[in-house]
């Protein structure tokens, strides 16, 4: 090609919305340009050009989950979706919302706010991580074992094509088979599929009231059994979870940089958190049902915490493993059927990279494991290839309890060498498939997704 | 193709009891619960996977089209044989695997009938949410294949809410898992995108499904009003207190005249209608909620509230309810149910219309539906045996369903598109839209031989065929 990506874009939409791709590497590639459209036109345009020059967009919302996926066999534009953010559609007595994909998480929550609603999932960073990012990953956050995932609340998406078509699925009403369930398929497709332009979701009522439980254990399989005894007593909580002491110790410093003291105790700690929410009496109820079970288990201190403070320990631990994982040389998140919690968890912490053993957040109800291992001052040969080796272990463990495991955050060197989201499964040749008749010129993210898709 | 080899081989796989091929054998496969009528070449029972895979690979070699078929209850033709092809259906694939509590799931073959997964889990304290009000009858594959919903997927989804995973059987043979044991699973969600697709892709041979436990209270509230608009109202109140119910049912005064004529579910002569409201959860959520619940009922202009907790009791209530459409057939010898889905505000404007429709056609409707979450039933009562009346019955059929979409909605909330709506796709959905679905299931079945000719218009004239009511169990 004569000119620069980024000169080609500036003439196909003017210079404005496009930039330099400085800053925004990914996996050790530095993007030629940045565009950010302003309407679907330019959007289409976009995708128009990149599939006949056949050069790979990398969509961008947020770009807090930018780390995720395989190292991309090309990336040359970053495609920003930031300017797609506007509510298109909300009706509260109807308890749906239509909103543009580069709408944040927050803004979307405080726009249902004023109609006393909410969509019922979470996730790092809110006021980062956009509708459309959010998707793509397709993950839940703490509260998965009550609400599920967002797939659970999608009914309709807006999606532009690799060649620049706008098409949609389902639609804005809450019961709908009608045509296929894109909404699926484009929900955790990590952008591969085409560009999410809107979605629509069904939301809920806000809760009354809601609070949680902070309970202590002496040890991190102690918190887990009390979780799933929990979880499958009538005092079940909305989400549980269960961390490490070196987790539990951040959150220490975080609320005492608050000036609140937890009152654990300085040994080592693992801790369970229980979160609560619905009508007041019923929840205060449960709640405290729910603090004897915990002291039955082995708790050494159970502390109730009421909103808005229990809010705001829910937002930590959403945010928490964003906040850790730059500190980790490893993060691997591991799910499985939700009984095999406590094994897997159990197993996997005895896998060490450089002798050290992973900190744990886990949340046994929906069977989901976040391994973090902390960085190491050892020679890089040395780590890569104990992280090798403990990603490995991981996923052998991971599949003798029907499950996965995903590498969220490694070396470089060492992504280069793995597929980071895990053996393909015996339904890979119907994915690949499915990737090339959506995007046939693989502009999209490409390599990025389980099996190089 | 000689079709005598082909019945021999499919003999040769499943065993010569287990293939249907005379002609009156075949006339209970030559329908479902829709108006649509196709006979089958043949109907296989297979035994295990590894028949269905060999049975499906058989086919395709023979350029046979395949359909699954679970026990033929769906209602928008979605089970009926294309033309030259055979069914697969699964009597002998009947069973509940496993129920696994600890992880509350079930892994089960296609062929349990829904309640019957529901009825054996609850004695673990479990149960299975979705279900369709043919639930005695309808068979979890055939779930899966139609997305089934039912009065309380309001509160807990729609079926594929609860699918974890499934063993599906692809147009060559191929057995191919989806989705998994675990919550989250990686690669595309393929088992989310299968679920709803009507068999066009694929027949599924496993299913692992999520089980829920059973609340600790239930209650459930039924108020006369005198039209529907004044209960629509309720509905309304009852949301905006922050309120989703597990189940929220509405029937009117047409509806109510055939109950009542029927069954005894003690309505007033003159009520306008009845609307079913059930709450579960915790006991002091259910009282605290239960006051709420029955105040708004009063204030919106109630002239009965009648509760109940006790199971039998709340059964009494649902009498009425769950017998609206076999009661239909007191008052005409037919009717046609269109399925279409609007915004829950949308609900009144939009029976105003439909009532409009009834007056140009001089068709009556009658309707049951689920208030909750937009779900209208409109039953379109007619008699086939006079002539033309069917065709004029698919006209304000359709008419209805331009409302439903000029309203915001869309054409099918739980019954499928089937034969008896693809028609009427590009209402709602655009070619490039369309297009776009279409990609999806030509990388699960490239040939296009797993029930061809559903869901998507081909401009081919669908012939209806008038069904009785007592056929059909529509949710």
């Amino acid at each position: 090609m004569e000119s620069s990506l980024g000169e080609q874009l500036a003439r196909l939409l003017g210079g404005s919305v496009v930039l330099p791709g400085d800053g925004y590497e990914v996996d050790g590639l530095t993007p030629q340009a940045v565009v950010r459209p302003v309407d679907r036109l330019q959007l289409a345009e976009i995708l128009k050009w990149a599939s006949s020059e056949g050069v790979a967009l990398l969509p961008r919302g947020g770009g807090t989950r930018t780390g995720l996926g395989n190292v991309p066999r090309k990336a040359d534009v970053v495609l920003d979706m930031g300017a797609f953010n506007r509510v298109l559609d909300y009706q509260p007595a109807d308890m749906t919302a239509t909103v543009e994909a580069g709408m944040t998480l927050a803004s979307l929550q405080e726009h249902l706010a004023s109609g006393g609603e909410f969509v019922p999932f979470e996730a790092a960073q809110a006021n980062r991580s956009t509708v459309g990012g959010i998707l793509s990953v397709g993950a839940g956050g703490p509260l998965s074992y009550a609400y599920g995932l967002p797939r659970e609340w999608l009914i309709g998406i807006g999606v532009m094509s690799t060649q620049g078509v706008s098409t949609k699925a389902g639609g804005k009403v809450v019961k709908n088979v009608t045509g296929y369930d894109l909404n699926k398929l484009y929900t955790g497709s990590l952008g591969t599929l085409g560009v999410i332009v809107e979605a629509s979701f069904k939301l809920l009522p806000n809760n009354p009231h809601s609070g949680m439980l902070l309970a202590s254990f002496p040890t991190l399989a102690a918190s887990i059994s009390a979780g799933r005894k929990l979880l499958h007593s009538p005092a079940a909580p909305m989400g549980c979870h269960s961390v490490t002491s070196g987790v539990s110790r951040r959150l220490q410093d975080s609320v005492q940089a608050a000036s609140q003291d937890l009152g654990l105790s300085e040994e080592d700690t693992a801790l369970t958190f229980a979160f609560y929410s619905g009508r007041a009496q019923a929840t205060r109820r449960r709640m405290e049902e729910a603090a004897a079970l915990l002291l039955a288990e082995g708790a050494n201190v159970v502390q109730r915490i009421d909103d808005p403070a229990s809010n705001g320990m829910l937002r930590w631990l959403t945010d928490a493993p964003a906040e850790i994982n730059p500190n980790s040389v490893l993060v691997i998140k591991v799910s499985v059927q939700s009984k095999s919690s406590a094994r897997t968890s159990a197993e996997c912490g005895e896998i060490l990279v450089s002798g050290e053993k992973p900190e744990q957040m886990a949340d046994p109800g929906f069977g989901s494991i976040r391994l973090l291992w902390p960085s190491s001052t050892e020679g890089a040969a040395e780590v890569e290839l104990s992280i090798l080796d403990a990603v490995q272990q991981t996923r052998q463990i991971a599949s003798r309890y029907s499950g996965s495991a995903v590498v969220e955050r490694c070396p470089l060197s060492v992504k280069r060498q793995i597929d980071v989201w895990g053996d393909a499964p015996d339904s890979l040749a119907v994915m690949r498939s499915i990737k090339d008749r959506f995007d046939p010129n693989g502009i999209l993210n490409p390599g990025r997704f389980l099996g190089g898709i | 193709m000689d079709f005598k080899r082909f019945l021999k081989d499919l003999q040769g796989i499943v065993g010569a009891e287990n293939v249907v091929y005379h002609s009156d054998d075949l006339l209970v496969f030559e329908y479902d619960g829709s108006v649509d009528r196709g006979m089958p070449e043949a109907v296989v029972f297979p035994n295990s996977t590894q028949e269905v895979s060999r049975v499906i690979a058989l086919s395709h070699k023979a350029g046979v089209p395949v359909v699954g078929r679970g026990t033929g209850t769906g209602l928008s033709g979605g089970a009926i044989a294309p033309p030259g092809g055979i069914q697969v259906a699964f009597p002998r694939m009947n069973h509940i695997l496993e129920v696994d509590t600890e992880n509350r799931l079930a892994l089960v073959e296609p062929g349990v009938i829904n309640l019957n997964l529901d009825t054996h889990v609850r004695k673990f304290g479990l149960r299975y949410a979705p279900d369709p009000s043919s639930q005695k009858a309808c068979s979890l594959g055939g779930n899966i294949a139609e997305n089934a919903g039912g009065p309380h997927c309001l509160a807990y989804g729609t079926t594929t809410n609860h699918v974890l995973g499934m063993e599906v059987v692809l147009e060559d043979g191929a057995v191919v898992n989806l989705g998994s044991l675990a919550r989250e699973t990686v690669g595309y969600d393929l088992r989310g995108v299968f679920t709803g697709s009507e068999g066009t892709f694929g027949i599924a041979t496993k299913i692992a499904v999520r089980l829920l436990p059973v609340p600790e209270a239930v209650r459930t509230f039924l108020g006369i009003f005198p039209d529907v608009e004044t209960a629509c109202t309720a509905v309304s109140t009852v949301i905006e207190h922050g309120i989703v119910p597990a189940a929220l049912e509405m029937i009117d005064a047409l509806t109510i005249q055939a109950v009542q004529k029927v069954t005894d579910a003690g309505y007033p002569d003159d009520a306008g209608a009845v609307l079913l409201i059930e709450l579960e959860g915790l006991q002091d959520e259910v009282d605290e909620i239960g006051d709420e619940v029955e105040a708004a009922l009063w204030e919106t202009g109630a002239s009965q509230v009648r509760t109940a907790e006790a199971a039998a009791e709340r059964e009494q209530l649902w009498v009425g309810r769950k017998g609206a459409l076999g009661a239909l057939g007191g008052i005409a010898p037919n009717y046609f149910l269109v399925d279409g889905v609007v915004p829950r505000t949308q609900l009144a404007p939009v029976l105003g219309r439909v009532a409009d429709v009834s007056r140009k056609y001089n068709i009556p409707i009658a309707n049951v539906f689920h208030a909750g979450d937009g779900n209208l039933h409109p039953c379109l009562l007619f008699d086939e045996r006079q002539p033309g009346a069917l065709d004029r019955i698919v006209e304000a059929g359709t008419e209805v369903l331009q409302i439903c979409v000029d309203a915001g909605g869309t054409l099918t909330g739980e019954h499928g598109v089937g034969l008896e709506k693809k028609e009427q796709m590009p209402l709602v959905f655009s070619e490039d839209d369309m297009a776009a679905m279409v990609l999806v299931r030509d990388a699960f079945a490239p040939d296009n031989s797993m029930n061809p000719g559903k869901i998507f218009p081909d401009g081919k004239k669908h012939t209806p065929h008038a069904h009785p009511p007592a056929h059909g169990m529509p949710a």
